[in-house]
């Protein structure tokens, strides 16, 4: 079923503000890749200079750092590929996906944020893949959103987890902090990006006590999900 | 002679790994490390000429560390180096008394150039903030 206008204009400007904010990570990240490169191309360079001026080999340093150099790229390629992956969301409103895999995506995307703040954070496999009938981008704008709230909180266990449950009541997605979460303030960023996406998914999260303590944020998914064996 | 002393200062290790010895290759007793607290304790343990470093790391960022260096470390002239650009970052770090701010990739005859520079500007360079 289509949204209405007002739903889905906040969907569009928060999506903007989204792409726009994970875009500019993944162009720091890459900035850095293309700095490095830089750097070790240029060691090599110094290396050969000085091994043709006094004639020492230096070649093993030379073959040390084109591994290196060789490292960065495939950590560059890794990032295009992220960036290639969360452009191709927005394809479609409704399409199946695996869930597993915009989780992991998801992990790529706040991996930097959460990096500067000093948080661990994991993305669990589920243990067989969840194909999901949905919208892939809204996830991802909810879950971000989800997943920023919990690492603004993290500042004393400073360890995040996000996985996926299936199970007779459907499929959910739970992202659990071993520090407390609070509950979303109303006119933020992130909880307009959070109520964008949801609103979207027409699910609500969930912000409860973890039984191992701290909290978890839960968004019961809607539609159709199937676990594969 | 005595050869300037550089404290270099990214969380890229591979950077930092990469200019200290490109560094040293021109004369400079660089010495690198991969957080701002890592930098304050290491000031603390020795002197150095010029810090370069990062504005954006996880922990303490340079804007931080260049206020701890203005207290406790006066001498030490600071040259700080940004992924993007802050139009505002830039202005802190002018005001805090930085004697540059770089834009990655920095260029390392650039960068050079700017420790010598650095390293032959008089004293009082630093404002009290």
């Amino acid at each position: 079923m289509p949204m209405s206008d007002e739903p889905q204009r906040r969907l569009e400007r928060e999506g903007a503000l989204f792409f726009g904010s994970v875009g500019a990570g993944l162009s720091h990240e890459l900035s850095n890749v293309f700095n490095i490169i830089n750097e070790l191309s240029g060691l090599q360079q110094d290396i050969l200079a000085g091994a043709a001026q006094d004639g020492t080999a230096g070649l093993g340093r030379v073959a040390d750092l084109a591994t290196r150099i060789k490292t960065q790229v495939i950590r560059g390629e890794e990032i295009n590929r992220c960036l290639h992956h969360l452009s191709h969301t927005v394809d479609k409103e409704e399409t199946t996906f695996d869930l597993g895999e915009k989780l992991a995506l998801l992990g790529s995307l706040a991996a930097r944020a959460a990096r500067l703040a000093e948080v661990e954070l994991r993305v669990r496999s589920p243990e067989s893949p969840i194909v999901h009938l949905g919208d892939p981008f809204a996830l991802l704008l909810a879950l971000h959103g989800c997943v920023t709230t919990a690492i603004k909180a993290a500042v004393s266990e400073r360890r995040i987890e996000i996985w996926s449950e299936s199970g007779a009541d459907g499929v959910r997605v739970i992202i659990r902090s071993a520090d407390p979460i609070p509950q979303l303030e109303s006119d933020t960023p992130t909880a307009a990006a959070i109520d964008a996406g949801c609103a979207a998914l027409s699910v609500v999260p969930r912000i409860e006590p973890a039984s191992e303590g701290g909290h978890r944020i839960v968004l019961a998914l809607s539609g159709v999900s199937t676990e594969m064996a | 002679m005595d050869h300037l002393k550089v404290l270099f200062v990214d969380d890229e290790e591979e950077l930092v790994s990469a200019v200290v010895e490109r560094l040293d290759l021109r004369g400079i007793d660089a010495v690198g490390v991969t957080s701002g607290d890592e930098a304050l304790h290491r000031l603390r343990g020795g002197s150095f000429d010029v810090v370069v470093i990062d504005v954006k790391m996880p922990g303490i960022g340079g804007i931080e560390v260049l206020r701890t260096i203005n207290r406790r470390h006066p001498e030490v002239k600071v040259i700080l180096m940004t992924g993007h650009g802050s139009a505002e970052d830039s202005e802190i770090g002018r005001r805090l008394g930085a004697v540059a701010y770089l834009q990655k990739p920095v260029d390392l005859e650039d960068l050079l150039m700017t420790i010598k520079q650095a390293s032959n500007r008089g004293e009082g360079d630093h404002a009290d903030e």
